[in-house]
């Protein structure tokens, strides 16, 4: 039930980076989820269903990776992924394990459309953070 | 229409819990340690305050944000008690920090050792919310069940202790408190496990115990903290 909070968060984050880019559209929202992200894909669409109109820009599509529990154990340093929700190293037996991946509702990439005139500017631009940017035009 | 892909590699809910974090450093300052209380509908978590109040008897100052969806019925039967404020959600099925931060606001300010979120009865949701606590505590009740651990991995997996309620109960359920304790460990092998009955006052000392250890052990980190930043000004 908490999905459409989470989608609002999320298209709040979004429409900044589109104001950030002068945006004409929103092509694709790729977001991850895992096994103790607490969320369901399938309401996180539904959500997002709902949710889009109230979005500035164009929205076409989110799409959501689902990725595995990712563990490293602190004990033997060995990676894994485990299977159910059994926090034992199955190299050494230890529980002392720290998360890796799995446990957060994450947004990976936002593909926008933009204006050839802007995407020149866009590199330029590094209001974003951390956010790295790569352009993908048209030949 | 060119195309530009922002690769953001983010939690979504990064800045939320910055400012979780920002608000469990002032709470830590204050020297006001804060319990997130957590179960299903019906657990107990509001007998368990009540039991708590009456067990300190004003021995600390204790302050309570209880989180409904509708009524201020909990914030009535623990006015008796303890400063309460009331946080109703209108159908959010979890407490966020910006609700408990209001709710901060209206309670009346004095120097709280304890302050107790009550959060919504819900074993899903809240498990995805910092509230700037210090440890999340998961009540569960004996008529529950002892395989709810497993089943809300989540929730279990994030928090620190958990109390096992009604154990009053126990003869007539079939709960087993070592299974419920197994499975929960599984998941959370460092989890804490008190029982506790709130309507007969057992447990109490165990729980209250927990809870001021854990405190005391706060108080010496910000100290321990401010007393190294302290030498390294002296030093520099």
């Amino acid at each position: 039930m908490h999905e459409e909070s989470l989608i609002r968060s999320l298209l709040r984050q979004v429409e900044e980076l589109a104001r950030q880019h002068q945006a004409t559209a929103v092509a694709e929202i790729e977001v991850e989820v895992g096994p103790l992200s607490g969320v369901e894909p399938l309401l996180l669409q539904d959500a997002f269903e709902r949710l889009r109109d109230e979005f500035s820009w164009p929205l076409s599509e989110l799409s959501v990776l689902q990725v595995g529990l990712d563990v490293l154990c602190r004990s033997c340093q060995t990676e894994s992924q485990l299977q159910n929700f059994r926090f034992v190293c199955l190299q050494c037996g230890s529980t002392s394990l720290q998360i890796l991946r799995g446990d957060a509702f994450r947004l990976l990439n936002v593909i926008m459309e933009v204006d050839d005139a802007i995407t020149a500017r866009v590199d330029t631009d590094s209001r974003v953070g951390q956010a790295a940017i790569s352009s993908a035009g048209p030949p | 229409m060119p195309t530009t892909t922002i690769a953001v590699n983010q939690d979504v809910l990064a800045a939320k819990k910055q400012r979780a974090l920002e608000q469990r450093d002032r709470f830590t300052a204050q020297g006001t340690f804060v319990v997130n209380l957590v179960s299903s509908p019906g657990a107990g978590k509001t007998s368990l305050l009540q039991a708590t109040a009456r067990h300190w008897q004003n021995r600390f100052c204790v302050g309570v944000l209880v989180g409904d969806i509708a009524t201020d019925r909990d914030a009535e039967r623990l006015r008796p008690y303890v400063p309460v404020e009331q946080l109703t959600t209108g159908g959010a099925c979890h407490l966020e920090l910006s609700l408990v931060q209001q709710g901060l606001s209206r309670l009346p300010q004095q120097q709280y050792d304890f302050l107790f979120i009550e959060n919504i009865g819900n074993l899903v949701c809240p498990a995805s919310h910092d509230l700037g606590e210090h440890v999340r505590v998961v009540v569960l009740s004996t008529t529950e069940g002892d395989d709810k651990p497993g089943k809300y991995p989540k929730m279990f997996r994030t928090s620190q202790a958990m109390v096992i309620s009604k154990s009053d109960l126990l003869p007539y359920v079939p709960f087993s408190v070592d299974a419920a304790i197994q499975d929960a460990r599984l998941i959370q092998p460092d989890l804490v496990t008190i029982l506790t009955s709130s309507t007969r006052d057992e447990g109490l000392q165990d729980w209250c115990q927990f809870l001021e250890d854990a405190r005391k052990a706060m108080l010496a980190g910000r100290d321990a903290a401010q007393s190294l930043m302290t030498t390294q000004k002296g030093a520099s």
